[in-house]
């Protein structure tokens, strides 16, 4: 059963009220599920951890992260790898910094990512999204971002996020593109801080000098 | 005596504090409220939930300033993601992020909420004084046009081109230097935001900030509130520290901007017969993209110095939109502009040469437009539920606008345009604008749309059924709480928002003086 032909199309091709629904409550039960599930529990690809451990995401769900990396971030000359970024351990750091209960809808998409009842559901399919081949991870990625669903299309826009901020937030893809970096020559770091009490305010922390406003 | 400035980590054990007055929010409006009642002799704790950073660690940095500086980490989206919303949390809030732009309220906005939602005395005339004194102290005057970047003139020189009206921006700023980074916090304190200029001026004369204090609620009794209570959060890891701040106060004024403050008055209980949270506007944007034959550095030079309000008046039923430029830095670059892998890629190679143009659509105007809803989700949490759902007449806009933009970038000699619809449509000729736009999607989640601008939520007005505050933004039923921010504005105001929320905060501070005498 190929579930995906009757996704719509991204120019708001028809969807059946009926259809609308079921999959609508579907897809949220998904959610909730997360990565549970006897399909989910089938193993994925598993990849080497970052010696400094994860702070968010268990080893299944970074696997995912480091596979959609893979996908969203091609090698290219000029530009650090995936790899020597260290992207789905940046993603881990960045999520560990958001509220518990967003990192825990992260985990349940990534699991929902891998989960194989939702692939089948989705898509389809019921192998992990870490067994697929690049090309078939790439059509499952624009299926999310192209789904007549707007559980999946949100569901996208928060993975895309997360792994790119994953990998641009490094100083090592300036270059790439074309970007030298702050102009450090006009840097103040490292100055004292004024938080008043006995200390006079300096005259360089935006003093007045007219005369008074009424 | 000077007062002072604490963090979270000041208070080792829960403490309480006693005052005249505690100000809830040290952006626009929390600021400059605060200040004037300091002038006035009065005693002032003004609490914000972000941490104090200044120049002493502004580097320019992406990733260090959008976890410091920004709500959810410069990532706070509606609940749908479709909408990215941008908006400071820090002492000084989006004023020290903002783009310095410095509009005065448009005369007809006002008109609007006098004859439209009973709002009184807040009139021009009332505000000019204000208005008048805030320029002054913040050097808010036009930045010239031969200072203007090349970003900029990308769109007055379109505009200029196609006849369409334009000017030059107004900018709160002394001795600018020019460099662009005014979103990630002035590493120069040129721009004068509210942590160098109002919150300095009243910590001189005695008042009292206390940064990482997420104020959790109101201490309420009859008709009166008491003070607040607040958790403190580790200046490092914004964390609670388990220590309990209470302040009580004489009058408390709510200025936490428009998703924070109607979150504030839900927590404590207080719906405003239902009206809290609701009427949420936030100025829609739309972009387009454009590839320019010439460098143009989008990162560099003050960040927005020409407009244009040509469309702000499309006609009945419809949204208008004023037009500006964003500045464009590599981190947000990423991931704002559409695509992944190759193709993305390609695109950022080209950053130098990217000149991005903005649409800022005037929501709130239409009769059927209700805004969006700030609601609780579980209330321990500090994230809120944001909905801002994305209508037809939205998109009738975004398209109109999207088209529009493509024109001036066109005639202001880009190379291609794109759209940053999660697959882009791509224009390279004037004549193929329109169908290229009209047969792309217009969709919620396909299409980027984003927010520096929030309003609405605590709406002001004569009838408390139908509004939170009246037209002294006291909290219709309560004689001594006050909300004094953006979110008291009953519509969207068509220009960027600071200015407006300085000069109806200055106003306002004399009947919150007058609640507390």
């Amino acid at each position: 059963m190929d579930v995906s032909r009757t996704d719509p199309g991204p120019a708001g091709a028809a969807l059946s009220r009926r259809s609308l629904i079921k999959r609508g409550l579907l897809g949220g039960a998904l959610l909730a599920a997360g990565g549970a599930g006897f399909l989910a529990l089938r193993g994925g690809r598993s990849v080497p951890l970052p010696p400094d451990g994860l702070r968010v995401f268990d080893p299944r769900q970074f696997a995912v992260l480091d596979a959609v990396a893979r996908r969203m971030i091609r090698p290219r000359a000029g530009w650090p790898t995936v790899d020597e970024v260290g992207v789905a351990r940046a993603a881990d750091r960045i999520a560990a910094g958001v509220e518990p209960s967003a990192q825990k809808e992260l985990q349940q998409l990534l699991g929902l990512f891998e989960n194989g009842l939702a692939s089948f559901v989705f898509g389809g399919r019921t192998r992990p999204f870490t067994l697929l081949d690049g090309a078939e991870q790439d059509r499952v990625l624009a299926e999310w971002r192209d789904s007549g669903l707007a559980l999946r299309r949100t569901g996208y826009a928060a993975l895309r996020t997360l792994v790119l901020a994953g990998y641009y937030q490094s100083p090592s893809v300036w270059p790439a593109m074309g970007y030298g970096g702050p102009p450090a020559i006009f840097s103040q770091t490292g100055v004292p801080v004024w938080r008043g009490g006995d200390v006079p305010r300096p005259d360089d922390n935006g003093v007045w000098h007219g005369e008074p406003l009424q | 005596m000077s007062g002072r400035i604490l963090t979270g980590r000041d208070h080792p054990v829960d403490t309480i504090l006693h005052c005249d007055v505690a100000v809830v929010g040290s952006g626009a409006g929390g600021s400059v409220l605060a200040e004037r009642l300091t002038a006035r002799g009065l005693d002032v704790v003004l609490l914000e939930e972000g941490g104090h950073w200044t120049r002493a660690s502004f580097d320019g940095r992406e990733d260090h300033s959008y976890p410091r500086l920004y709500q959810e980490m410069a990532n706070r989206a509606t609940d749908d993601q479709s909408v990215l919303i941008l908006q400071g949390r820090n002492v000084g809030g989006g004023t020290t992020v903002n783009w310095c732009t410095s509009f005065r309220t448009p005369g007809e906005v006002l008109e609007r909420w006098r004859d439209q939602h009973g709002v009184k005395g807040l009139s021009e005339e009332a505000l000019r004084p204000h208005w008048e004194a805030i320029e002054k102290r913040l050097h808010i005057a036009e930045w010239p046009l031969e200072r203007m970047n090349a970003n900029n003139r990308v769109l007055w020189d379109g505009c200029g081109k196609l006849g369409y009206s334009r000017g030059l921006v107004r900018r709160n700023v002394h001795n600018c230097a020019n460099l662009g980074y005014c979103g990630l916090g002035c590493p120069i304190d040129a721009k004068m935001a509210m942590g160098v200029t109002l919150i300095p001026d009243a910590v001189e004369k005695g008042m009292r900030v206390q940064a990482n204090a997420s104020v959790r609620r109101l201490l309420l009794g009859d008709r009166r509130v008491a003070g607040v209570e607040a958790i403190l959060l580790d200046p490092e890891t914004d964390r609670p520290t388990g220590v309990t701040l209470t302040v009580k106060a004489r009058t408390v004024a709510v200025c936490g901007g428009a998703i924070n403050s109607p979150a504030l008055l839900l927590r404590s209980g207080l719906d405003g017969n239902g009206n809290v949270g609701k009427r949420f506007f936030l100025h829609p944007v739309v972009i387009m993209s454009a590839t320019m034959p010439e460098p143009v550095v989008p990162w560099t030079g003050a960040p927005q110095a020409a407009y244009s309000r040509h469309f702000i008046d499309r006609g009945p039923g419809k949204v208008g939109f004023i037009l500006e430029v964003p500045p464009i830095m590599p981190l947000i670059a990423a991931t704002v502009f559409p695509g992944t892998g190759e193709e993305h890629q390609a695109l950022l190679e080209r950053l130098p040469y990217i000149q991005s143009t903005i649409a800022i659509c005037h929501d709130g105007l239409l009769p059927e437009d209700v805004g969006g809803t700030i609601r609780l989700r579980d209330p321990a949490e500090r994230r809120v539920s944001i909905e801002y759902p994305l209508r037809p007449f939205h998109f009738e806009a975004f398209r109109a606008a999207c088209k529009e933009m493509a024109r001036i970038q066109l005639a202001a000699g880009a190379r291609e345009v794109i759209s940053l619809h999660s697959v882009p449509v791509r224009i390279r000729r004037p004549e193929d604008v329109d169908a290229a736009l009209d047969a792309a999607p217009w969709e919620a989640g396909r299409v980027r749309v984003a927010t520096a601008h929030q309003m609405g939520g605590c709406a002001m007005g004569a009838d408390p059924r139908t509004s939170v505050v009246d037209s002294t933004l006291r909290y219709h039923g309560m004689d001594n709480l006050f909300v004094v921010d953006g979110s008291v504005f009953p519509t969207s105001l068509g220009v960027n928002p600071q200015e407006s929320i300085f000069g109806i905060a200055r106003w306002a501070s004399q009947f919150v003086a007058a609640a507390t005498a």
